[in-house]
C-alpha cells in the first residue's frame, strides 16, 4: 500500500462516502447485500487509486468507480434474478401507467423515487443518479461518456419526468 | 454535498446513511483476498497443461522406438502450444475502473466477446493439435501389434478419445453459449 493511494482513499471515503452509500441503496435494495456492495465499493476505490493519474478530477473518478462497480452489481443480479431493465423513455411511459395508484399507495415520496430508479438501465440510471446528486451536465458526462447534448436530452427528460411524478403525488395525496 | 435546484433532489440528498467505514485493514484483506482468487485462478491454467508436459516428457526419454518418441515429441509441443495459447488468448484481463461508464460497458463487452471467441474456437487451439500425436501413436501401435484383438482395443481406446474431444468441445460450445446470453444481457441494458 503506498501513502498516497491511501491518503486518496481517505479523503474519498471521508468526503463521498454518504454519496457512495446513496448510490448503493440505488442498485441493491436488499440492506446486507447493499452492504457488502459498499464495502465493494470501498475496496475498487482503494485498489483503484493505485493507478490514478490525475487526468480527471479525484470526484470524477470516484464517481466513475462507484458507479462501475454498481454496473457490475445489477447484471450480476439482473442474471440471477431476472430483472428487467427499462430506459429513460420507457420509464416515462411505464410511470404514467402508475398515475391511477392511490395516494397511500405512493405516500412516500423517497421510497417512490427509488422504486423509479431502480427500474433503469446503469447508465440513464447513472445519469439521474448523478443529478440527484447535484452533479452538472458537464461531470455527468465526464462520469458516463455521454455527449453534452445526450446528457442535456438526459436531464430534460429527467426533470419532466420528477416534476410529473412529484407533483402529481402531491396532488393525490 | 453538491448544489440542490430541485425538491427532489433534496429528499434523495436527505436520505439517512449508516456511515459505513472500513479501515486500512479490513481493505487490504479484501484486495489480497481479490489478488489471491485471481493468482489460483491463472494458476489453475497452467498447471494441468504441465503436468500433462511432464508426464509425456517422461515418458519421451523412456521410449525405446522412433514412432514412440515421435508420439510423445508431438504431445509436448501440443500441451506447450496450448499453455502459450491459454496464456494468449485465455487468461482473464482485468478491466480499469476509472473510465466513464460507455467506455467501461464496452470493453466488458470487448472482454465476454473474446472470451467466447477463445471457446467458440477451442477445436482450433486446443483439440486440433493433440490430433496428431494421436494419430502417430494409432499407426505405431498397430505396427507394433499387428493382430485384430490389439488392433480392436486400439479402435476402442480412439474411439474413448474422440468421444472426450466431443465432451471438451460440446461444455466449450455451452459455454460459449452462457457468454452469449451475457453479452445480449449486455446490450439488453445498455
Amino acid at each position: 500500500m503506498t501513502s498516497a493511494q491511501d491518503k486518496l482513499y481517505s479523503e474519498a471515503a471521508q468526503t463521498y462516502g454518504a454519496a457512495m452509500e446513496r448510490l448503493a441503496r440505488a442498485y441493491e435494495a436488499d440492506a446486507d447485500l447493499r452492504r457488502d456492495l459498499v464495502q465493494e465499493v470501498h475496496v475498487a476505490l482503494w485498489r483503484s487509486f493505485d493507478g490514478f493519474d490525475g487526468r480527471c478530477s479525484l470526484r470524477t473518478w470516484i464517481y466513475r468507480v462507484a458507479h462501475n462497480v454498481g454496473a457490475s452489481h445489477v447484471l450480476r443480479q439482473r442474471r440471477t434474478r431476472g430483472q428487467e431493465l427499462v430506459g429513460l423513455e420507457e420509464l416515462e411511459n411505464l410511470a404514467d401507467t402508475n398515475s391511477g395508484q392511490s395516494a397511500a399507495d405512493r405516500g412516500h415520496a423517497f421510497d417512490r423515487l427509488l422504486g423509479l430508479i431502480q427500474r433503469l438501465k446503469p447508465l440513464d440510471r447513472h445519469v439521474i443518479l448523478s443529478y440527484l446528486e447535484g452533479l452538472d451536465a458537464a461531470s455527468i458526462g465526464e462520469i458516463t461518456g455521454l455527449s453534452p447534448g445526450n446528457v442535456a436530452t438526459k436531464i430534460h427528460r429527467i426533470k419532466n419526468m420528477l416534476a410529473r411524478q412529484f407533483q402529481q403525488g402531491r396532488s393525490e395525496s | 454535498m453538491m448544489e440542490v435546484e430541485n425538491p427532489v433532489q433534496k429528499i434523495w440528498q436527505d436520505q439517512p446513511v449508516e456511515g459505513i467505514k472500513m479501515s486500512a485493514e479490513i481493505i487490504q484483506k479484501s484486495a489480497a483476498k481479490f489478488e489471491r482468487r485471481i493468482m489460483w485462478r491463472n494458476v489453475r491454467e497452467y498447471v494441468a497443461s504441465l503436468i500433462a508436459a511432464a508426464l509425456f516428457g517422461y515418458f519421451f526419454v523412456t521410449a525405446h522406438d522412433v514412432l514412440s518418441r515421435v508420439t510423445f515429441g508431438l504431445f509436448i509441443g501440443a500441451m506447450l502450444w496450448i499453455v502459450v495459447q491459454l496464456h494468449r488468448k485465455g487468461s482473464a484481463t482485468s478491466l480499469p475502473r476509472g473510465v466513464d461508464t460507455l467506455t467501461s460497458l464496452r470493453l466488458y463487452r470487448g472482454e465476454l466477446e473474446r472470451q467466447r471467441a477463445v471457446v467458440r474456437n477451442v477445436w482450433s487451439w486446443y483439440l486440433a493439435p493433440l490430433v496428431p500425436g494421436f494419430v502417430v501413436y494409432t499407426i505405431g501401435y498397430a505396427i507394433k501389434f499387428q493382430r485384430p484383438s490389439a488392433w480392436a482395443g486400439l479402435a476402442l481406446m480412439d474411439a474413448i478419445v474422440a468421444g472426450l474431444f466431443v465432451v471438451v468441445w460440446k461444455m466449450n460450445m455451452r459455454a460459449a453459449r452462457c457468454l452469449q446470453r451475457m453479452i445480449d444481457d449486455l446490450n439488453a441494458v445498455e
